[in-house]
């Protein structure tokens, strides 16, 4: 088998083709030029710069705890929804369709004012609580999605052969499907993963101290808007090239060892 | 069919554009003569942009006619009719007001600015308009009289304010939260997600005894040994601002307008 038919599931990764991975592609420029400069801001210029990157340091934890919860939720409500979504009991997959159909008809931002202010009055939940179940909740609606793709990208004979081996529905889903299909699935929920990361910035709307947040802090009371800005945003591109390549070398891994 | 479609949308998209600049045009004609009314003799009455975090009530707040409305703004439109020049209010978020004025977005502040050391050096102010306090709001039923009486708990402030500088640097507490809005903090505090909210004077008589009076109270007022005074805060080396602006607080602190004005708005 020389190749594999190749399956598109919304964007893939920012996966380099074997052309890409010389010296110069937009990746490695990327993440030189934005480790460079905040080497660069923090040697040169070591007032403003160290006392910020100390300060901004617990908000790249928060950062990170949001992000990390939020994806793992995401990802078992995104199984489920995707299961519910090809789901041949009608009710199940009505539920799993409207719970999509909802979510993702309603801003981020505004879910996240929902269940921390709105919905607070009635359960008193806290700040970073808040925060990774409105996280969640949404990128799980979207994560169903890429899970049903992935589900119904698989073809049909693998389904009828194991059926005929004398597998039942869940076997058939569990054992066959799901773990074909994972390699499918695989380089969109990297990247919901990454932009997932970047929507945490929006929980600084809930008094959540994640990065930007203390980011505003610093820059509102020193007034340095323009050293406080550049650090954050390099401090974010630099997370977010290094998750995006890990994506891409567990997807070229997994594709390898399917093509094997 | 496809160019009639074309030329349609084309048709469209100028008129929008039309109806835009005329709404536009009638708009500064309606403002001239009301201004011109107000200063008689001047040819042509200065126009001052302030900026304003419409969300401070009741120093100024957004009125349910979308109007910015308040105490502040009120002394503010006093003295432009005292002084002769146009005010212009500009709903501005706090977190980057002062960033706004530096980058000259508009001309002045008029969001209940405490003069600071540390913004005189990156900005210059009016004559102070009033003094104010720091104040420690706490649930109803709390036994909270200090800030001693915190330790371990959370404690909230508006983000980049005076308010948030009186508990920056205190140790001891669970949580330090900014908030974007301080009701916003009110908030939290009546869900009970923190414990006490450090504001203005002004702002913490009005939230405890309007919006949320069954909920919250007034613990204690934070002493400092410095007077904190709030005033307009205008571009560094402005000083035609800066001059129209003092002339007209004096103007109406003179002849009584000012006392007038915070009788209506019910201020100590």
């Amino acid at each position: 088998m020389s190749e594999t038919p190749k399956i598109d599931v919304g964007e893939g990764a920012a996966i380099p083709s074997r052309s890409d991975w010389g010296l110069f592609n937009a990746w490695v420029i990327s993440i030189v030029g934005a480790v460079s400069a905040i080497l660069y801001l923090l040697i040169a210029h070591p007032d403003p710069y160290q006392r910020l990157l100390v300060y901004l340091s617990d908000g790249i934890v928060i950062t990170f705890q949001v992000t990390i919860t939020s994806i793992l939720c995401a990802c078992v409500i995104g199984l489920i929804t995707g299961l519910g979504r090809v789901s041949k009991n009608k009710a199940i997959n009505l539920v799993a369709s409207t719970y999509v159909e909802i979510i993702r008809g309603i801003p981020l931002l505004v879910q996240l004012f929902y269940i921390y202010y709105a919905l607070g009055r009635f359960l008193n939940v806290h700040d970073l609580t808040a925060a990774i179940i409105a996280m969640s909740v949404c990128y799980g609606a979207y994560m169903g999605e890429v899970f049903r793709a992935g589900i119904t990208a698989i073809d049909k004979g693998q389904t009828e052969a194991a059926r005929s081996l004398g597998l039942n529905g869940k076997q058939t889903m569990f054992m066959v499907i799901l773990p074909q299909a994972w390699r499918t699935i695989l380089p969109p929920v990297g990247n919901e993963f990454i932009a997932l990361l970047k929507d945490t910035s929006l929980v600084s709307i809930l008094a959540v101290s994640d990065l930007l947040r203390r980011g505003r802090e610093f820059s509102s009371e020193t007034f340095l808007y323009f050293e406080t800005y550049t650090l954050v945003a390099l401090v974010y591109l630099v997370i977010t090239l290094i998750l995006s390549k890990g994506v891409s070398i567990m997807e070229a891994r997994l594709s390898h060892y399917v093509r094997r | 069919m496809k160019r009639l479609f074309k030329s349609l949308l084309v048709a469209a998209a100028v008129s929008v554009l039309a109806l835009g600049v005329v709404g536009c045009g009638e708009k500064k004609e309606e403002a001239k003569p009301e201004a011109a009314n107000a200063t008689a003799a001047a040819p042509a009455p200065k126009t001052i942009v302030f900026a304003s975090d419409a969300a401070y009530p009741p120093m100024q707040y957004m009125s349910e006619q979308k109007e910015i409305v308040g105490f502040e703004v009120d002394v503010i439109k006093a003295a432009a009719e005292k002084a002769g020049f146009v005010a212009e209010f500009k709903n501005v978020a706090w977190d980057g007001i002062f960033a706004g004025l530096a980058s000259k977005k508009y001309d002045a502040i008029s969001s209940s600015v405490s003069i600071t050391d540390e913004r005189k050096a990156s900005m210059d102010f009016s004559d102070p308009i009033m003094s104010i306090e720091q104040m420690l709001v706490v649930a109803k039923d709390s036994t909270v009289a200090s800030l001693a009486d915190l330790k371990g708990k959370s404690i909230g402030a508006q983000i980049g304010t005076t308010s948030y500088l009186v508990i920056k640097d205190e140790k001891g507490f669970k949580a330090i939260k900014t908030y974007d809005e301080v009701g916003l903090a009110m908030e939290d505090l009546v869900k009970g997600s923190i414990q006490a909210v450090v504001a203005d004077s002004p702002v913490a008589v009005d939230y405890t005894s309007k919006k949320h009076a069954d909920k919250i109270k007034i613990a204690t007022t934070l002493k400092s040994d410095k007077v904190e005074n709030i005033g307009i805060a205008v571009v560094k080396g402005n000083q035609e601002v800066l001059d129209l602006v003092n002339k007209g607080l004096a103007a109406i602190k003179a002849d009584g307008t000012f006392d007038k004005i915070k009788a209506q708005h019910q201020m100590q």
